[in-house]
């Protein structure tokens, strides 16, 4: 799935989800605040009216308006307070700030209470009259906190914001999971059909190669009986260049014979069997084949390891590595360790070898790639294809002229 | 500044203990807001509300009438300016009468290129709520 895709799949109905949840909250907390806000006004304008009972009876009583205030000077939420007679003017007045007393008489409606915004928070103005007695008239001016108020809503709305954040956060973890899982299981799909795909190709060459290796072989057999006829009837003195001539056309032949058989896909027979018994056989027919004066060739395992794999093809596989290794190496030990884990039978096969350059290193396990003079480029070709075909792994780690390291792990153990 | 304020304000400055008496009119009232230009002619320091600090007061001299207005400031210890006599002096504030002298309450005052903004525009004083603000006064134009 492209990014803008993947953007439209998961992204957009999760931001759909984020803005409607926000605007609903929103929408939500401001009627919770209007409704709050309408209590507390209705709570204020009710204490107000108790304040203006008090103040007529001490106003009956004769107390200066200095007096008066100076008995609310300990009300906490009251920030403000002035009495003024019934032509506005102020008769007396309190606040807890310096001066401050935001009573504009020009801007004074028919409004009995109103909020102002302030540096100590939103205030409730309250400028109501009030008499005492009859005919005297005065107007009560008052201005209370609500910091309460907005300590509340400043609450609700950090309580919001984290939620908020805590969900966005949530979603785009989970969305971003869901977004490698899908382009992990793409991924995997792409490279089962492009595998797919190699497999139907090999296929067909190899169907078409085996063809023409067939095709080849028949009379190359018949030349080669064709050279051992003529090589009995031939004069003596033409006799070596006869069998010369028969010994190219025997090495064209294994090199078919071997083009074949790295072409057949395998068919596993398995079986189990003890590996070191299997090593065994293996050191055995390379002693036997080459010349391995100077040089050794030790086995250890952790401990009695039988392996369930196809034997044949697994004494190959470890007949082409350790041929490799013995011609690499001019003497010293080449050391095969085996062990087990996980159900895995795990080998480590060190040569004392001239090493693997690294611009070869990549290429070691490909067809026909060979760096010897008498070498096919077969043997690891077909040894990695082997392992592979027993579901294991096999890689080298080598620096020139600091020998070689094979690891192979197969499954079975 | 505040915490430097000079020997010479020093000497200038009166200290004036009044026993506290708030007046009617003294508070920060929009309606009788005002701006004058002068040049302060003393600087003295007073009590003005009820259980505050002492207040820095500048005598000042209108250039256009010659009146003479007291120009309650701030608190002394949070201004950090110093005043010195005969300096100039723009003023915008709250006027209102006190036993025949005039008053003003600043809110903002213009001195040495620097404005000094004191109390909000409803009359909320700035060391109430944070600190004091200032702006430099920018010269020519901006690109």
């Amino acid at each position: 799935m492209k990014g803008r895709n993947f953007f439209l799949f998961f992204y957009l109905p999760f931001l759909g989800i984020i803005i409607i949840f926000f605007v609903f909250s929103s929408l939500n907390r401001a009627t919770i605040k209007k409704r709050t806000e309408d209590l507390v006004k209705e709570q204020l304008r009710a204490a107000a009216g108790i304040l203006k009972v008090n103040i007529s009876h001490f106003l009956k009583e004769n107390y200066s308006v200095d007096e008066i205030f100076e008995s609310y000077a300990g009300e906490e939420d009251i920030y403000y307070i002035a009495l003024l007679d019934e032509d506005k003017r102020i008769l007396g007045w309190s606040s807890r700030f310096e001066g401050y007393l935001p009573l504009s008489l020009q801007a004074v409606g028919n409004e009995e209470s109103w909020i102002i915004d302030s540096p100590a928070g939103k205030i409730f103005n309250f400028f109501s009259p009030f008499s005492p007695e009859k005919g005297k008239s005065y107007f009560l001016y008052i201005g209370y906190s609500l910091g309460d108020l907005e300590e509340m809503v400043l609450y609700s709305r950090r309580s919001f914001f984290l939620i908020f954040g805590l969900i966005s956060i949530i979603g785009i973890i989970f969305f971003y999971g869901l977004y490698q899982l899908q382009r992990h299981y793409l991924d995997k799909k792409k490279e089962a059909e492009d595998e797919k795909k190699e497999k139907e190709r090999y296929r067909e060459i190899s169907a078409f190669t085996s063809g023409i290796a067939h095709e080849i072989k028949n009379p190359l057999n018949s030349l080669s009986l064709l050279f051992e006829l003529l090589h009995k009837r031939v004069p003596e003195e033409i006799q070596k260049d006869v069998s010369l001539g028969k010994e190219e056309i025997q090495k064209v032949s294994r090199i078919i014979d071997q083009f074949s058989a790295s072409l057949k896909p395998f068919s596993l027979n398995k079986e189990i069997f003890p590996f070191a018994e299997m090593i065994s056989d293996v050191r055995e027919s390379l002693f036997k084949e080459f010349d391995t004066a100077g040089i050794d060739i030790s086995y250890s395992e952790s401990s009695s390891i039988a392996l369930n794999a196809d034997k044949g093809l697994m004494q190959q596989a470890f007949l082409n590595l350790l041929k490799n290794s013995l011609e690499a190496s001019e003497k010293g030990r080449i050391g095969i360790r085996a062990w087990q884990k996980k159900g895995k039978v795990l080998v480590r096969i060190d040569d004392p070898g001239r090493g693997i350059p690294d611009e070869d290193k990549a290429r070691i396990f490909e067809p026909f790639f060979s760096t010897k003079k008498k070498g096919m480029g077969v043997g690891l070709y077909l040894t990695k294809k082997i392992v592979e075909a027993h579901e294991g792994e096999i890689e080298v780690q080598s620096q020139r002229g600091q020998g070689t390291t094979f690891f192979i792990h197969i499954p079975g153990g | 500044m505040r915490r430097g304020f000079s020997t010479i304000v020093l000497i200038l400055a009166v200290f004036q203990c009044t026993i506290f008496s708030q007046k009617p009119d003294h508070f920060y009232n929009v309606d009788t807001e005002k701006k004058i230009k002068g040049t302060i002619q003393n600087i003295v320091m007073e009590s003005r509300y009820k259980d505050a600090s002492p207040f820095l007061i500048v005598v000042l001299e209108e250039k256009k009438t010659e009146e003479v207005y007291n120009v309650e400031i701030s608190p002394v210890r949070f201004f950090t300016h110093d005043f010195h006599k005969g300096e100039d002096l723009e003023v915008t504030g709250s006027l209102y009468s006190k036993e025949g002298e005039k008053n003003i309450i600043a809110r903002q005052i213009r001195f040495r290129g620097e404005i000094i903004i004191l109390r909000d525009k409803k009359g909320f004083p700035a060391w109430r709520g944070g600190e004091m603000k200032q702006k430099k006064r920018r010269k020519g134009k901006r690109f």
